[in-house]
């Protein structure tokens, strides 16, 4: 019984230096998806908050089944003490059903104020298709993303709707993407952003971020969607200055000048095409 | 018994053997390969390389291809290209195809060439009108920034008509692998273009080996 009492105090010890000690690893890490824009800080902090909630719970899971394995075996329970160390045992009980609730109310509050206060909700543009928004740091930056087998191109109507096949944008200006596919279904994932969202052909899908760090990152297509799927990826995708885009977009509206006149009016969805193509 | 035993074992061995070597070609597959002719041209210390592609409506089975669709649209002689690093390539395109439309107009405008230009039939241009009449396909590498529309010839020209497009790109000075593809949904009878040869390597999908 002595043995057996003190086993149990050995690995409730135990437990609690591990718990304590992983969530101060865990609260000294870094989260994915990082810290690239003001979204993916918030999803590395919900990361960093569910991870510092879960990890007590998992070694304290692991340590019942240490006790189960091993401790039983070492210092069996005789019937009468395992029964009166459950059964009846008011302090246990509470103290178990008052830590569930309390993890799984607190990660449902979370949630749902966080919910709440997503900008700008579910997908919804904040901005009308019509052209052109001012260049403004206050107001969102419209990017369109066009998805089609297999490449992502950029259309920015800010800027006279120009088109370009690379992604760069303003550093510290809230970007609205408008996401779309001309073909079959694709997904934008721009990791360090936070951002990923289904291009679907027909539906204008909204996403908002504000890009915190100058870079150059990766952006790729993250639903399979054909031959050249593994190949849908795009490693100069760039955060930079509000002066270099500012360059940038006068190089690339130069660039297209002779294309402009060719490409659609700016909209958030382009009409379907025939279902037979090809000839 | 340990006859027996000898030849189940042989024929495990066997059977492996020859699985294991199917599964290695069909893994690693020998496509034809052209590799680009070199040329005495050197330009801005870079020696220029010569490619030439055909595209038909259809492989056909006379045409060097030979490939197992004979009624698709694709590129000849192959779509596995090989050019040395550091090289400029001067492609040389015989569009022999009619025109079926972009999906994307961006599509229209060459990019990426040597002075984004490319030529059709001698005439210098760096964009072409999509809907008149508009591209048959497009020679497009994505991650070299290259893109170059293939102004498809008119529906009603005689058999073997060409528009002749060309063009330089430069290739990076490290070897590495490129994809290849067509932009013009071109794969006719599947759903919006997208299926048949757009989706199969050898058609309207080719590879760049650099170096």
């Amino acid at each position: 019984m002595r043995n057996r009492a003190s086993a149990l105090r050995a690995v409730f010890v135990t437990w609690l230096i591990l718990a304590i000690a992983g969530d101060v690893g865990l609260a000294l890490s870094p989260m994915p998806p990082g810290e690239a824009s003001t979204l993916a800080s918030d999803e590395s902090f919900t990361m960093k908050l569910l991870a510092l909630m879960a990890w007590p719970v998992f070694s304290a899971v692991l340590a019942a089944l240490f006790c189960t394995f091993v401790v039983n075996r070492m210092a069996p329970p005789t019937a009468e003490v395992s029964a009166a160390e459950l059964r009846g045992n008011n302090r246990i009980q509470t103290t178990w059903i008052a830590v569930t609730l309390v993890v799984v109310l607190s990660i449902a509050v979370y949630g749902t104020v966080a919910l709440a206060m997503d900008q700008p909700g579910g997908g919804v543009s904040t901005v009308s298709a019509a052209l052109p928004q001012p260049a403004d740091a206050s107001q969102p930056l419209e990017v369109q993303v066009i998805a089609q087998q297999w490449w992502f191109t950029y259309r920015y109507p800010t800027y006279g709707g120009i088109e370009t096949a690379q992604l760069v944008l303003p550093v510290g200006q809230k970007i609205e993407f408008h996401i779309t596919s001309l073909d079959v279904t694709h997904s934008f994932w721009f990791y360090a952003l936070g951002v990923k969202a289904d291009a679907v052909p027909l539906n204008d899908n909204v996403v908002t971020a504000t890009p915190t760090q100058i870079g150059t990152y990766r952006v790729q297509c993250a639903e399979l969607c054909g031959l050249w799927h593994g190949n849908m990826a795009d490693s100069t995708a760039m955060v930079v200055s509000t002066s270099d885009f500012t360059a940038w977009v006068q190089q690339q509206t130069t660039a297209d000048a002779p294309v402009m006149k060719y490409l659609e009016p700016y909209s958030h969805t382009y009409l379907e095409p025939p279902a037979i193509y090809g000839g | 018994m340990r006859m027996r035993l000898w030849l189940l074992l042989g024929s495990l061995v066997v059977t492996g053997v020859l699985v294991g070597f199917f599964v290695t070609r069909f893994l690693n597959p020998v496509p034809p390969t052209i590799v680009a002719t070199s040329t005495s041209q050197v330009t801005n210390g870079k020696p220029v390389v010569n490619i030439t592609l055909t595209t038909v409506a259809a492989v056909g089975n006379d045409g060097e291809g030979k490939g197992e669709h004979p009624n698709w649209v694709g590129y000849l002689p192959t779509t596995y290209l090989h050019v040395p690093a550091g090289s400029i390539v001067h492609m040389t395109i015989n569009q022999q195809d009619g025109s079926s439309g972009l999906r994307n107009p961006y599509f229209a405008l060459v990019r990426g060439t040597v002075g984004n230009d490319m030529t059709v039939n001698g005439k210098v241009m760096q964009a072409i009108d999509p809907g008149n009449p508009g591209p048959g396909h497009t020679f497009t590498i994505p991650d070299l920034g290259v893109s170059v529309p293939l102004v498809g010839v008119a529906d009603d020209a005689p058999a073997g008509a060409t528009n002749v497009v060309t063009f330089d790109f430069v290739v990076p000075n490290q070897p590495g692998l490129y994809r290849w593809q067509c932009f013009v949904p071109c794969a006719a009878g599947t759903l919006y273009g997208n299926g048949g040869p757009m989706q199969t390597l050898g058609y309207m999908a080719g590879e760049l080996q650099v170096g």
